[in-house]
């Protein structure tokens, strides 16, 4: 089923609003995905948001997708702030005690990581307790050294994500801005139609009115 | 092989003696060498395929021809700066795991045969080693992979304001 919207233009207001993100042009629609992202994610987010948009333009359907890759971007600086704790806490250790003298980053940030996750074999977890009794630290002592060592780089992270926001707020204005553009026109089509539905009676009165 | 094997070190001190390309071909593809996003070039959409379908596609939308063409194109600028984030958080400045990782008090031996196999003046060896872990510092205090691409991708901040800003007035004010 077509539907005028405004000026001439159709719209398949039929079509399910997964089609309309589809129909979109693929350097708009198709995501860059990190390799562990899922893509079926990003669009079941995207589609929900297209969901509250009431017979959303392609126009608005294009700045619903860079916003919901805003909000992909704010999910992976997320993460980012808890890896560079991470990153730190291992820097920490692998300087720590005598084992400074065989710095191995990448093989002390393994150990810990399993450490952390509870998924460390016996090997790793005496290794680990070993370096901090060494270092005389305790894990919380760690993450707040840690959380001391990343902060200028978490402060980045953060405003990583307060840029997205911003973006967001941006694209959220833009798309209202369409929204009400397209109601005001749709609107002003109503009436129009209103004004000539009424024409007809009206020149019938006239007529009427006038003496034979 | 292990972060102080003398041949790693030796290759490390000889790329110290390079000058640089020779080459023509050598001294262009050098001029690349610090490009990292391209964000600073004019960008000329307006003959790409992608802004004729973009125009076409906003055109259907009751904007006028300008505010068609002005939405396209800050639409794809908004695009080229996303690209451009993505790339860089996504290959962020490898960490130098050889430099980070290597002990220099223990390479002070292989520093000596390095200057010269027959004996080295004391102070050589210690210049040597204290440019090394001059390079070291600097290397370690970038910080791992997550570090590296927080920093990169932060450089990119104003170039998404500046694109985002363009976006949104030319919706609104189309």
């Amino acid at each position: 089923m077509l539907y005028n919207v405004h000026f001439g233009i159709y719209v398949d207001v039929a079509m399910p609003v997964e089609d309309k993100s589809k129909s979109l042009l693929p350097f708009l629609s198709s995501p860059k995905l990190l390799p562990d992202e899922s893509e079926a994610e990003f669009q079941s987010g995207l589609q929900s948001l297209l969901s509250e948009l009431d017979n959303p333009s392609p126009l608005a359907v294009a700045l619903v997708t860079q916003l919901n890759e805003c909000l992909w971007w704010i999910r992976r600086h997320t993460v980012d702030k808890e890896l560079l704790l991470h990153e730190a806490m291992a820097r920490i250790l692998s300087k720590a005690g005598s084992y400074g003298a065989t710095y191995d980053n990448r093989k002390v940030s393994e150990a810990l990581e399993h450490y952390l996750d509870g998924s460390a074999d016996k090997d790793e977890s005496e290794w680990i307790e070993d370096i901090l009794i060494e270092s005389k630290l305790t894990l919380p002592d760690l993450r707040i050294r840690g959380f001391k060592d990343a902060a200028n780089h978490i402060k980045m992270v953060d405003d990583l994500i307060h840029r997205q926001h911003q973006t967001m707020r941006h694209l959220q204005r833009s798309i209202d801005s369409i929204d009400y553009k397209s109601r005001l026109i749709k609107r002003m089509d109503l009436e129009l139609a209103a004004l000539e539905s009424k024409q007809p009676v009206k020149e019938a009165l006239t007529l009427d009115a006038e003496p034979s | 092989m292990t972060p102080n094997h003398p041949r790693n070190l030796t290759n490390r001190c000889n790329a110290l003696k390079s000058t640089g390309p020779r080459s023509a071909s050598g001294k262009r593809a050098s001029s690349q060498n610090s490009r990292k996003h391209g964000l600073n070039s004019a960008p000329d959409f307006e003959s790409s395929s992608e802004y004729r379908a973009l125009v076409e596609l906003i055109a259907e939308e009751g904007f006028s021809a300008f505010a068609c063409a002005d939405i396209a194109s800050s639409l794809l600028n908004y695009r080229r700066v996303m690209d451009a984030y993505y790339d860089t958080y996504t290959s962020p400045e490898p960490v130098d795991e050889f430099l980070r990782d290597a002990n220099v008090k223990a390479s002070n031996p292989i520093f000596s045969d390095l200057l010269s196999p027959s004996g080295s003046e004391p102070e050589d060896v210690r210049d040597m080693a204290a440019f090394f872990a001059s390079m070291q510092r600097q290397e370690r205090r970038k910080g791992g992979p997550v570090s590296r691409r927080s920093s990169d991708t932060h450089k990119l901040i104003r170039y998404q304001r500046n694109g985002i800003a363009r976006l949104s007035r030319a919706v609104r004010q189309g």
